[in-house]
């Protein structure tokens, strides 16, 4: 169905005349008697139902199934016609409910005795469902504005339902005609206007309504062209039942529909459901359901040919066969089509055994009847959000079947894949539904920030656990679920560089790290080679995500500073980040006490100075032999150590480093800067400062 | 997207071509030299797809099934024989036959019909075909279209001057027009010639069998598949948007989701991911296929070695039982998932949502999905025991509702029923009364039903009268005041005839 055939726009227009207080004759018997209390009392006499009422009735059950099928642009205006029109509701989504309008039927009550006759007639309404026709649904506007220059694409059509009791068949005509002549006006009207729109196709459906037991004064007529813009067609239904019948093969016909009947449904599973009903609470037997939904959910069966064709050219009904549900196991199933389906009979018991069941959150799986062969699956029923589907289910053979499998292609044969971690990482990408009406401040879309999202957390992502050492580590979790969000708290930059001195502890406490030795021959990389290899990644994943913000970058600079690395490459490092470190320090060296206290076991501590010992030895002649790791650190500890703490038993750090820095000083020449340093200071690119006056920018970033 | 290719064998395919100065052909020999063409390009190229071989002449013959195993397909063109005049119409009266008991009529497929144009002569050509379409029995219908969306392509071993010097191209126009329009005719370009030939096989190779490349990234991993079969382009509504939509050649996935969440999606079509390794130094030239085909083992044993974020995905998504949301262009969405055919076998299967934004209700607009990462607490919940899905509307269904419909008498009676079983056991079931009595109301003056509401007060009143004297003194109060409330509302007082007021119990106190 195109987006704007004519079932996108219906009009309802009812007759609200005097006549229509007219008692349809057939008699509803209210007062049902049970056994036990018959004696003695007389029953309630029966009711029976206006024609207003039948025509109001039926046409609500219309628009039940409509909203259920279509919840959204397939629209109904309901008009009321008597001496004037009232208008019920009007093209907007929000009023597209049945509660809005028996709300407003209900203000309109049945036809008034005393109003007089003369002045009443269904015309009123139809004129305005014509201007109403014309009038511009949202869908419309939304489409019109969206495609700009080729807004005439947008169509405007519509149908008008009109369920009256007329006088004749020349009654009938001269309703016609006075479509026809409101259409081609109301043309002429929307040339000039932006809110109207020419109509292009009207469909007229008129229902004569007339008592049972009346003679049929107007004659049935199929569709038939009037004009180039308008049809007409003409039922004549008695009222009661029979309207009830033919406003449901109406529905049917106007849009698209199909019925299915659930058959061999169990009372087992619903008995909750039925208690209410004592009386029938002991029958066991299986019952059918009839639902409709759109018609495409039988297509296989349509094209098959397997079924018949009703005289009103709708396909009867296919009857599908209930298979009880046995795990709730989650399954994706090959489904080519959902659609919405409408019970017919809404409030009967089985129904709402029915759809309660499904509503719950159960599944159920429908099995083609067939008189041989194996049993096919081709259906199944279940609900999404308080709606319920009929998925349609593929039973053919798949034009897929026998792939190679993924493990024979591309890739195939690498064995150490890191699944577990890429779930976490999917797990961590999970969408969610962002409400339509919050703004994000970047003004992008939600499912672009999660795009956006996914881009960050793959900057660097290894895929196998031989590429990855850092990812192995569980001391670089804490940072590594951190540096990938897209703004850091201080909070997350302190953890962060927790995690790096923990590291550089592990280092100085020569723990082993997780690297593959698969591949090299022997032990794989000696340790000292190990951390830098592990530093290196460290590096390299965070360098990735650190121009997202000055916080990501401080969190770059304090593994470039912690880290160690041979003295050349430090220096170089050193100069461009030196500034930025100093804003670190304060911060850092808190943390660092607290760590220090802990070590203050002197057995610990000497067995670590020994170990230290024999490691210096070892790397003194390798050539990449690492920098001290501790320039840093003395710098820190020198400068910020409180006063009162400076008189206080010597930490550690304060140990080790002076240790450190002795041994150090006896293998290489003292830089210059330091040597000639004021105050373990000095005052880098003096030339420059010269030159310019003013203060030197590094790394983009001003020193202000 | 299965193929059945038909093949000619008339009489007239057997037509001799003159070439200058070698042997002489037939027009079939030309055919079947394409045909060896396309079955060597899909072997190597496009070797999932299933292809049948029919022969037709006035009968038609299955010569191969569906296979494929292109090798059964070649052999079989070599073993052709010459049969009598040309009969299309019951040639795609067998084709429809052999799809649908394979395949079913849900299923897509091609038609490959090769002819030399000339196409039958009286009863039984396709222009008498043609010509009597419009008075037929619905038992000797046409063929076409089939009950399967199609694809034809007609390979016509003649060129186009040829076919235009009778009315051969209107009548094969008009069979393309038939099976729905999708396809292509294909004429020889100059004259007839293996080479020629080729060149019109190279064309519907280009046409409907060339891979679908794309490459597929998952933030910044990625890698270049197959996506296989090639995605069709798509018509959402020819009226506002006559444009087919095409897949983009980057799917990008846009996050991850629960199997359970996503729950059994209606999808158009379904297609193999296949990671492949782009051999870039090679440029993609006809001629270079051969020399392709020799290096593949060592190229393929090398790919199978390096890591693929195909397989790293697939892996995830089948441990953890999810599916990835790709973007396949504008508003259009598909889903990544495992795929498993047998227990060992497993792969990567891409579906592909209906074009537009909100392809699945419970879903909600896709874009308008974003990363968890946003939302103040973890709608999945700490320990993954909630979810965000599915979406609900906001205006319930009218299943779901418990409306009130009259229009079968059981509902109306059951209605009142329901309302005098909860009157027999006042005060205990005065919230139930009460709740039945409003749903009552409401409907009867929604449809103008006053005479209901009377009928009620009346049934009202009389249990009133037949209360037994253990009744609680409260039951006769709540009793006659819902009659007379009913009652006032059957005569339309606006002031009780709201449909919106509702009748309350009216305050007693028997409390001692």
């Amino acid at each position: 169905m195109r987006m704007f055939s004519v079932a996108h726009k219906t009009v309802f227009v009812v007759d609200h005349c005097p006549y229509m207080a007219e008692s349809s004759r057939q008699q509803v018997e209210c007062d049902v008697l049970t056994k036990s209390r018959a004696q003695g009392v007389i029953p309630l006499a029966p009711v029976s139902k206006s024609l207003w009422t039948c025509a109001v009735e039926c046409s609500m059950e219309y628009c039940r199934i409509l909203y259920d099928i279509y919840p959204r642009d397939k629209l109904i205006n309901y008009i009321v016609s008597d001496s004037e029109f009232h208008i019920l509701n009007s093209w907007m989504r929000e009023d597209q409910s049945t509660h809005e309008l028996m709300s407003a039927l209900a203000a309109v009550g049945p036809p008034n005795h005393r109003e007089d006759p003369e002045s009443c007639s269904v015309v009123h309404g139809l004129s305005a469902a014509v201007e109403s026709l014309s009038k511009i649904t949202e869908l419309q506007h939304e489409q019109r504005t969206a495609l700009m220059d080729t807004a005439e694409r947008v169509a405007n059509r519509g149908r008008i339902i009109c369920l009256t009791n007329a006088k004749s068949d020349t009654h009938v005509r001269m309703l016609e005609d006075c479509i026809q002549e409101t259409i081609l006006e109301q043309n002429k009207l929307a040339a000039g206007s932006d809110r109207l729109m020419a109509i292009q196709q009207c469909e007229l459906v008129l229902v004569h309504i007339y008592p049972q037991g009346d003679d049929m004064l107007v004659s049935d007529r199929p569709k038939k062209e009037i004009s180039p813009l308008l049809t007409s067609e003409v039922h004549s239904v008695r009222a009661g039942r029979h309207l009830a019948t033919k406003l449901n093969i109406l529905v049917q016909q106007h849009f698209d529909l199909a019925s299915t009947t659930i058959t061999n449904i169990p009372m087992k599973p619903t008995l909750n459901v039925c208690e209410q009903e004592e009386q029938h609470a002991n029958t066991s037997a299986n019952y059918d359901v009839e639902l409709l939904h759109h018609r495409d959910a039988h297509l296989e069966f349509f094209k098959s040919g397997e079924f018949t064709t009703r005289e009103n050219g709708l396909k009867e009904t296919i009857t599908l066969k209930w298979c009880t549900p046995r795990t709730n196991n989650i399954e994706l199933h090959y489904c080519t089509g959902a659609y919405r389906i409408s019970p017919t009979d809404v409030n009967s018991r089985p129904s709402s055994c029915l759809t309660n069941f499904l509503l719950n959150g159960r599944s159920v799986l429908l099995e083609q009847p067939r008189k041989s062969g194996s049993k096919v699956i081709s259906h199944m029923l279940s609900s999404h959000g308080g709606e319920i589907f009929l998925h349609v289910l593929n039973s053919n053979r798949s034009i897929l079947e026998d792939p190679p499998s993924i493990s024979e292609g591309c890739g195939g044969r690498v064995t150490d894949y890191r699944i577990a971690d890429f779930g976490e990482f999917m797990r961590e990408n999970r969408l969610t539904p962002v409400s339509e009406s919050s703004h994000h401040p970047s003004g992008r879309l939600p499912v672009e920030r999660a795009k956006a999202q996914i881009d960050r957390h793959t900057r660097y992502w290894p895929m196998i656990i031989s590429q990855t050492t850092i990812f192995n580590m569980q001391a670089v979790v804490p940072l590594a679920n951190l540096i990938i969000k897209e703004a850091l708290t201080e909070e997350d930059v302190l953890t962060c560089q927790k995690t790096v001195y923990n590291l550089v502890d592990m280092e100085r406490k020569n723990d082993p790290l997780p690297i593959s030795t698969a591949g090299s021959r022997g032990k794989g990389p000696k340790r000292d080679e190990q951390y830098r290899i592990m530093w290196n990644e460290l590096e390299t994943f965070v360098k990735t995500l650190a121009v997202a913000t000055d916080r990501h970058q401080r969190v770059l600079d304090c593994i470039i500073a912690c880290r160690s690395k041979p003295p050349e490459e430090e220096e170089r490092k050193k100069r461009g980040r030196k500034r930025e470190d100093r804003e670190d320090r304060t911060e850092k060296n808190g943390n660092k006490e607290v760590e220090d206290k802990s070590w203050q076991d002197s057995e610990r501590l000497k067995v670590l100075l020994d170990k230290e010992d024999q490691e210096s030895e070892v790397i003194k002649d390798s050539p990449d032999s690492p920098e001290p790791l501790n320039k840093k650190p003395r710098l820190t500890t020198e400068e910020v150590q409180p006063p009162e703490r400076a008189k206080g038993p010597v930490s550690l750090l304060t140990m080790w480093t002076n240790r450190i820095t002795t041994a150090n000083s006896r293998k290489h020449q003292e830089f210059v800067g330091r040597a000639s340093s004021v105050n373990n200071k000095f005052e880098l690119y003096q030339n420059l400062k010269d030159e310019n006056g003013m203060d030197v920018h590094e790394n983009g970033k001003t020193t202000r | 997207m299965p193929t059945v290719v038909v093949m000619d064998v008339s009489l007239s395919m057997t037509r001799p071509v003159c070439l200058d100065g070698s042997e002489e052909f037939q027009r079939k020999n030309l055919a079947v030299h394409g045909l060896n063409m396309l079955f060597e390009h899909m072997a190597s190229n496009y070797r999932l797809e299933f292809t049948a071989l029919m022969a037709f002449s006035s009968l038609w013959e299955l010569l191969v099934p569906f296979t494929r195993d292109y090798n059964a397909l070649q052999e079989a063109l070599s073993t052709l024989e010459d049969y009598d005049k040309t009969c299309v119409e019951s040639a795609l009266q067998g084709v429809s036959n052999v799809v649908q008991q394979e395949w079913g009529s849900a299923c897509p497929c091609q038609v490959v019909l090769v002819t030399d144009g000339s196409l039958g002569i009286g009863k039984g050509s396709l222009r008498h075909s043609l010509q009597t379409l419009k008075h037929r029995g619905d038992d000797k219908k046409f063929p076409l279209p089939f009950p399967f969306p199609t694809k034809m392509f007609i390979m016509c071993v003649a060129n186009a001057e040829e076919l235009q010097t009778t009315d051969a191209m209107d009548n094969l126009e008009e069979l393309l027009f038939l099976s729905g329009g999708d396809g292509q005719i294909l004429t020889v370009d100059g004259p007839l010639c293996m080479k020629s030939v080729q060149a019109m096989f190279g064309r519907l190779i280009d046409v409907a069998y060339s891979p679908f490349h794309a490459v597929l990234h998952c933030g910044n991993l990625s890698s270049d598949v197959q996506v296989f079969p090639r995605p069709e382009a798509v018509v959402v509504d020819d009226e506002v948007d006559p444009i087919p939509r095409t897949v983009n050649t980057d799917l990008k996935i846009v996050g991850f989701m629960e199997i359970g969440d996503i729950s059994s999606p209606p999808v158009i079509s379904r297609h193999l991911v296949l990671p492949i390794a782009v051999n870039k130094d090679v440029d993609d030239v006809g001629g270079g296929a051969t020399e392709e085909l020799e290096e593949e083992p060592s190229a393929s044993q090398a790919a199978g070695k390096s890591p693929n974020i195909c397989v790293l995905l697939h892996g995830s998504l089948r441990v953890e039982g999810m599916v990835a949301l790709v973007e396949l262009g504008l508003e259009w969405y598909g889903m990544l998932h495992s795929q498993a055919d047998s227990k060992k076998k497993s792969n990567m299967m891409m579906s592909l949502f209906e074009p537009g934004p909100d392809p699945l209700p419970w879903l909600g607009k896709i874009t308008h999905l974003g990363p968890i990462s946003e939302a103040a607490e973890n709608p999945y919940g700490e320990d993954d025991s909630k979810s965000p899905f599915p979406v609900t509307p906001q205006v319930k269904r009218s299943y779901a509702q418990n409306v009130t419909v009259w229009i079968k008498a059981s509902g109306l009676q059951t209605d009142v029923q329901k309302i005098l079983r909860n009157a027999r056991k006042l005060p205990d079931k005065t919230q139930t009364f009460y709740k039945e009595l409003n749903r009552l109301r409401k409907a009867a003056l929604a449809f103008g039903f006053w005479e209901l509401l009377k009928g009620v007060a009346d049934l009202l009143e009389r249990e009133c009268t037949m209360l037994p004297d253990s009744a609680h003194p409260d039951a006769a109060f709540q009793l006659s005041h819902a009659a007379q409330q009913l009652k006032r509302a059957s005569a339309g007082d606006p002031q009780y005839a709201g449909f919106d007021h509702n009748i309350v119990p009216i305050p007693t106190d028997f409390s001692s």
